[in-house]
């Protein structure tokens, strides 16, 4: 991996909100991962886990409390204002709904066209001509340029904000539950499309999910977050029952309906409930709801290392392998 | 015990549900399941005469333990409801009034249905909280909706919706909005509660695992249609019709395809 160069990379991104009482919510702490083309890396965690807030801070909707963002190699953290915008075109967003992401006064031509005018990249004599083109890549009639976004399903709608992300041909996509709100068929055929442009393109994908059964089958990697930490790194394909080495991480697994599961074995959970992420105390994050948690867990956090090639897990009680290609 | 022939619902001149027809034995747990407008909340509606707007059951009969329910009047349904029959909503969060406390609201419920003093609507109360695991059960009752998570607010659905023992719980989604470790403490918790008392249970979900894991009987819906129905080897395993088989090879599962 290290021949290659990270199209987006975040070193130790921590971001901290005020709670009361003078309290710190960490909502990500200590984040160092990295983003290449033409791959699709899953952020998935349960509700509160950070996912969102990690996605919105690399798009710098959200200043980082501390630590760096670089993209194409180039420290964005600190830049602010024109510069900051114009370094924007490079990382686009599409948002969980669509219906509310976009104007409901636009009609779909000046929707996808929107990015391309506010940089002067086309002329407003252009605009037609070049919302068609995307509608085609997208796989929508190019006589929805003239609709608006209310005349259209929701998999329709995701569609256009598919095609209004590619428009400044960014670096990287992040797609923040982009599929989470739409049946499964037309959340098939999107994500096959994405994959589709993906390739085409050689796009960087930022996947926030929950669902680890999708992530299963269209991320090349996954990181898996819990109270704002990555505990475990691994490859796509490991998200299977016996292929995850956290604790965690294999408890989610095994608490998931999936058809493939064993349906005379009665399904697995983990007791209690996420604790606040609210000046947790030291330690591992999920040594409180961890069958197998030692003394250890409760006083030092466990760092991520390398259990397999491509595979970093963050627990006390999961044996390093020793790599070469292990970065820091 | 509940049994909808040839059941058509139509809200308006929209005809939303056709033909339908499903028959649920006493302690059996059925799921309805499709996609977004197939119909499956409003049959569920319908079983508990809670058909929204000018919605209604324009042929057909609904039949709970033999007797038709369709002309039922209001005072009727009020005794079937609660007592014979209970709902779990999506979001209990929603049904939950946002200005008055869990103790406050649950011991009018039980008071409503049945002749109790506080003191013991009170206890029923926390008894059934603490069968549905909620920790600090008094603690609970002294809260307001917004200062619970969400899957302890459903928690507090089922545990209302199950305090008389109704013979038939019908289940809106009711795991949908939760994470999937509370999900399959929420789905365990009515699995327990079904072999130990032996309702029937229906479930309306769209998702197809929970429903193979759950169910003795699973109906597919589409379009107001049952494309098809049987048990979860029938379905999963040897399905017939061509919606049911795209379905099954759209839902994502783990070990599946790999599309990258």
């Amino acid at each position: 991996m290290s021949d290659r160069q990270p199209v987006l990379e975040t070193k130790n991104l921590t971001k901290c909100f005020p709670a009361d009482g003078g309290k710190t919510l960490t909502a990500c702490d200590n984040i160092s991962i990295q983003f290449f083309r033409g791959e699709t890396v899953a952020i998935v965690g349960e509700s509160g886990c950070g996912k969102s807030t990690f996605a919105r801070t690399i798009l710098k909707l959200h200043d980082p409390t501390s630590g760096e963002i670089y993209l194409n190699g180039k420290d964005i953290t600190k830049l602010k204002g024109e510069a900051s915008r114009l370094e924007r075109q490079n990382i686009q967003m599409v948002f969980q709904d669509p219906a509310r992401a976009f104007n409901p006064k636009m009609r779909i031509r000046d929707i996808i066209c929107e990015p391309l005018l506010n940089f002067g990249r086309i002329s407003a004599k252009e605009k037609d001509a070049v919302a068609k083109e995307y509608l085609k890549m997208v796989e929508l009639p190019e006589s929805f340029s003239d609709r608006y976004p209310h005349s259209m399903s929701g998999g329709q709608r995701q569609r256009v904000g598919i095609a209004r992300a590619l428009t400044l041909n960014p670096d990287v996509i992040v797609l923040d539950e982009a599929t989470s709100a739409l049946d499964v068929s037309v959340q098939k055929s999107i994500l096959t499309l994405v994959v589709k442009l993906q390739k085409e393109k050689g796009i960087a994908i930022v996947f926030i999910c929950h669902d680890f059964s999708l992530v299963a089958q269209f991320a090349h990697r996954a990181a898996v977050m819990y109270l704002g930490n990555i505990v475990e790194l691994l490859p796509g394909e490991n998200l299977v029952v016996g292929g995850a080495a956290h604790p965690y991480t294999k408890s989610l697994i095994e608490s998931i309906f999936d058809l493939n599961m064993d349906f005379t074995q009665e399904i697995k959970t983990i007791p209690g409930e996420i604790p606040s992420p609210i000046d947790l105390p030291p330690g591992c994050p999920f040594a409180d709801r961890c069958s197998v948690c030692q003394d250890i867990c409760r006083k030092e956090k466990p760092k991520l290392k390398t259990v397999a090639p491509g595979h970093q897990c963050a627990c006390h009680l999961v044996k390093e392998v020793s790599s070469m290609q292990n970065a820091s | 015990m509940l049994e909808f022939k040839d059941v058509t619902i139509q809200y308006g001149q929209n005809v939303i549900v056709r033909k339908f027809n499903m028959k649920v034995e006493s302690g059996e747990i059925v799921s309805i399941v499709g996609e977004s407008g197939s119909g499956k909340t409003t049959v569920i509606r319908a079983a508990l005469g809670l058909l929204p707007g000018d919605g209604r059951v324009s042929a057909g009969d609904i039949l709970l333990n033999g007797q038709s329910v369709l002309s039922n009047s209001r005072e009727e349904w009020l005794k079937l409801r609660g007592d014979k029959m209970a709902m779990i909503f999506q979001d209990s969060g929603a049904m939950i009034n946002p200005i008055k406390k869990i103790g406050d609201q649950y011991v009018e419920y039980i008071q409503v249905h049945d002749k109790m003093d506080k003191q013991a609507a009170y206890n029923r109360a926390v008894e059934m909280l603490s069968n549905m695991r909620l920790p600090d059960p008094d603690r609970v009752m002294n809260s307001y909706a917004f200062e619970l998570s969400g899957g302890m607010k459903q928690r507090v659905g089922i545990a209302m919706a199950m305090t008389f023992n109704p013979e038939l719980l019908l289940a809106d989604e009711p795991t949908s909005a939760l994470d999937v470790t509370t999900q399959a403490q929420i789905v365990r918790q009515m699995m327990e509660i079904n072999k130990k008392y032996h309702q029937s249970i229906i479930c309306v979900t769209h998702n197809l695992g929970l429903a193979a894991y759950m169910s003795d009987q699973i109906i597919v819906m589409r379009n107001g249609f049952i494309v098809e129905s049987g048990d979860r080897d029938a379905i999963l395993n040897h399905p017939q019709n061509l919606y049911t088989k795209n379905l099954l090879s759209a839902v994502p599962t783990m070990g599946g395809e790999r599309y990258v």
